[in-house]
């Protein structure tokens, strides 16, 4: 079991490196120069920007450079540390789906409705301090519950294709969430279409309020800590497990598979539609969004990066989100466009779940391990 | 009322939900061969997406409509290829490697239209071409037919013989043989000496290419320029439709033309002051909708209940 483990630590760092370096060359084409220079000097120059360029992509999140010397940059941190917490959140509902070998890929969905209908709350409700954005967050929650519970619902009752389901339903949760803005909740005074500000004690406690580090972070990490209790420490997270290895062992030993299937459902929409609200409640103070934001999609690339494990979640995410801002940084700089990094994620994806890639290094690893215990056996009798 | 009424009775609406259905049917069929193949794909529109972004692309820069075509029939080769090493050869699951291949095609499209045009939105400052419409000769002088049959897209064209070819295919050939048994019981299939490999990386490699089509129908059919994400969900609308159609092609039509013609009315409709939201949401709501009602009739049927 501990080389299995060890296994996937190297396969996932494999698997970073491999796209980290196709970062580097990306970058490389990027900054390649035109003109008429020998190849040689192009090259040259190429690297020299591209090394330049790669390092704001590495470390632009933590440091900065100013006046030659590079200082802790706060900013980016903060940055990369609120960026985080929508993608923690997503992770988490979508590894806990994807424990029970489902796909409901309606995070995405589940979030935007849920930040939509609560922001209505955020804006109404009387204002109490802690109170109202407990409430708020927990509106969301519902209504990210009854949003998942529909391909849930098909899925466990009549066995219609959540994937596609849950994938139609993101459409109608982005259309809905914008009409409910766009007709209900509107700023007419905003240039642009956003809610009404959300009232004053609606918002997150701040950790720092000069970049606006709002405590939402501490949300997510708890969430990952209760769903991982939930999971490792409960019959239910067993239940689930259990499932997902074998639904047909589970079946027949006594599960109500269906019905474990719906709450698995209904629990993911819950912990998926906060996702979208935290991050308006604690950053933006208002609904900003005119399209999804994407971190449904983002879940999926955390849950597997996390391999489905609530303790790994914020880890996957805090990785996403650094090398995030640090495109984001490098594309302020340089001319090299953002959306690189989605390049990188694919591969990340590609190569993390690809159960054969490197699968040598596993045999070995299992083989190693199995002759060990053999010999420590073999010792334990030889002692006696 | 009148308004509405008098634009869905025209031969302008039946146009538009021609059009529209186009793109959709196209990846439908290949939502169906590789469904039936047992492999579904997910990455249809990251395929789409990035056949697009080729072919307008390489017309752009070689004004020839045969090799943007031909480019575009390759990317939807290699966009399936891997698909179908990762998820048939490495044993990624292949939704996850779908997801991945469509992130890739959202980010890749737009860092590549950076690169080769300066922009991050469209392609509108290179110079491509459209495909044709065509005239059926004769035909078209008939009256209320001519308008009907004739003046379509090359693409429509292209798009209603595959139904059949497909169908045929699926069906009436060895390859179709093959590919439903492997999508039926590929231990069964094996034991008769069927390579499953085989057989499914064919089957996803059809899709891909049917994908592509669908993909430069948008990019090169009406307009002659690549934004990005301008797919805009039509690849999974295209599963949609394959999943209310069934397994057979004419179905998988119907499924197609349900979308389209829903999306077409959802033009129409905003003559009656119904908000732009919940018109564009309706094809995705009948699609839940019908989905709903097929696996319900299934179910009620012949107890296909997933334990």
């Amino acid at each position: 079991m501990k080389s299995t483990k060890r296994y996937e630590i190297y396969r996932t760092a494999i698997a970073i490196g491999i796209a980290l370096l196709l970062g580097y060359i990306l970058i490389l084409v990027t900054v390649f120069p035109d003109g008429d220079m020998a190849f040689a000097e192009k090259m040259r120059a190429a690297f020299k920007e591209a090394n330049e360029s790669f390092k704001t992509f590495l470390l632009s999140p933590i440091l900065k450079q100013r006046s030659g010397e590079w200082v802790f940059n706060l900013r980016g941190f903060i940055q990369w540390i609120n960026e985080s917490v929508p993608i923690i959140i997503t992770g988490l509902a979508v590894s806990l789906i994807f424990t029970a070998k489902h796909f409901n890929i309606g995070a995405e969905g589940q979030l935007f409705l849920g930040a939509a209908i609560a922001t209505g709350a955020a804006i109404y409700f009387p204002s109490i301090p802690i109170i109202t954005p407990i409430l708020v967050i927990l509106i969301a929650s519902l209504v990210g519950a009854g949003w998942s519970a529909i391909p849930g619902y098909l899925k466990s009752k009549w066995n219609a294709s959540e994937v596609v389901t849950s994938l139609m339903l993101n459409y109608v949760a982005l259309y809905m969430g914008l009409f409910i803005i766009k007709t209900f909740l509107r700023d007419p005074n905003a240039g642009q279409l956003v809610s009404l500000k959300f009232s004053d004690s609606a918002s997150l406690f701040l950790l720092n309020s000069r970049y606006r580090w709002h405590s939402g972070i501490l949300i997510a990490l708890a969430l990952s800590f209760a769903l991982w209790f939930v999971m490792k420490k409960t019959t239910w997270g067993y239940k689930v497990r259990l499932i997902g290895n074998n639904k047909h062992f589970a079946y027949y030993s006594g599960i109500n598979t269906q019905k474990t299937f719906f709450q698995v459902h209904l629990l993911s929409g819950a912990i998926a539609g906060t996702a979208g609200i935290i991050e308006l409640l604690g950053y933006y103070g208002r609904f900003v969004w005119l399209y999804s934001p994407g971190y449904g999609w983002d879940g999926i690339i955390i849950a597997t990066l996390a391999r489905n494990n609530p303790i790994y979640v914020p880890i996957a995410a805090l990785f996403l989100s650094y090398i995030r801002v640090g495109a984001k940084t490098m594309g302020r700089y340089t001319n090299i466009p953002p959306e690189m990094v989605s390049i990188l994620q694919a591969t990340i994806i590609l190569l993390v779940t690809a159960e054969a890639f490197l699968s040598q290094m596993r045999q070995r690893a299992i083989e190693k391990e199995a002759r060990s215990t053999e010999e420590a056996i073999a010792g334990g009798d030889a002692n006696e | 009322m009148n308004n509405v009424l008098s634009s869905i009775l025209s031969w302008e609406f039946v146009a538009a939900g021609i059009r529209v259905t186009t793109p959709i049917l196209l990846a439908a069929l290949g939502a169906l061969v590789a469904e039936l193949s047992g492999t579904p794909n997910i990455a249809l529109e990251g395929t789409m997406l990035f056949s697009a972004f080729v072919g307008v692309i390489i017309s752009g820069f070689t004004h020839s409509l045969w090799l943007s075509v031909i480019g575009a029939l390759i990317t939807g080769i290699i966009m399936s290829s891997i698909l179908a090493y990762f998820s048939l050869k490495l044993k990624t699951d292949i939704i996850m490697a779908a997801i991945a291949l469509n992130i890739f095609a959202s980010g890749g499209t737009i860092y590549a239209l950076y690169l080769l045009t300066g922009d991050k939105g469209s392609s509108a400052s290179l110079k491509s071409l459209v495909l044709p419409s065509i005239d059926i000769p004769i035909l078209k002088d008939i009256p209320i037919l001519g308008d009907i049959l004739s003046g379509h897209h090359i693409l429509t064209y292209v798009a209603i013989i595959l139904v059949f070819l497909i169908q045929y295919m699926l069906y009436r050939t060895p390859l179709g043989l093959r590919i439903r048994s492997v999508g039926e019981s590929p231990d069964a299939a094996r034991s008769v000496g069927i390579s499953v490999f085989k057989t499914q990386y064919t089957a996803l490699i059809i899709s891909g290419m049917l994908a592509s089509l669908g993909g430069i129908f948008l990019s090169m059919g009406y307009v002659e320029w690549f934004a990005r994400d301008m797919t805009s969900g039509r690849g999974f609308i295209a599963l949609a439709a394959q999943a209310l159609g069934g397994t057979s092609a004419y179905g998988v039509a119907l499924g197609s033309l349900l979308f389209g013609f829903s999306e077409a009315l959802s033009f129409s409709l905003q003559f009656l002051n119904i908000p732009y939201e919940v018109t564009q949401s309706m094809p995705f709501i009948i699609t839940v909708g019908a989905l709903a009602f097929y696996a319900w009739n299934k179910a009620k049927n012949k107890k296909n209940r997933d334990i």
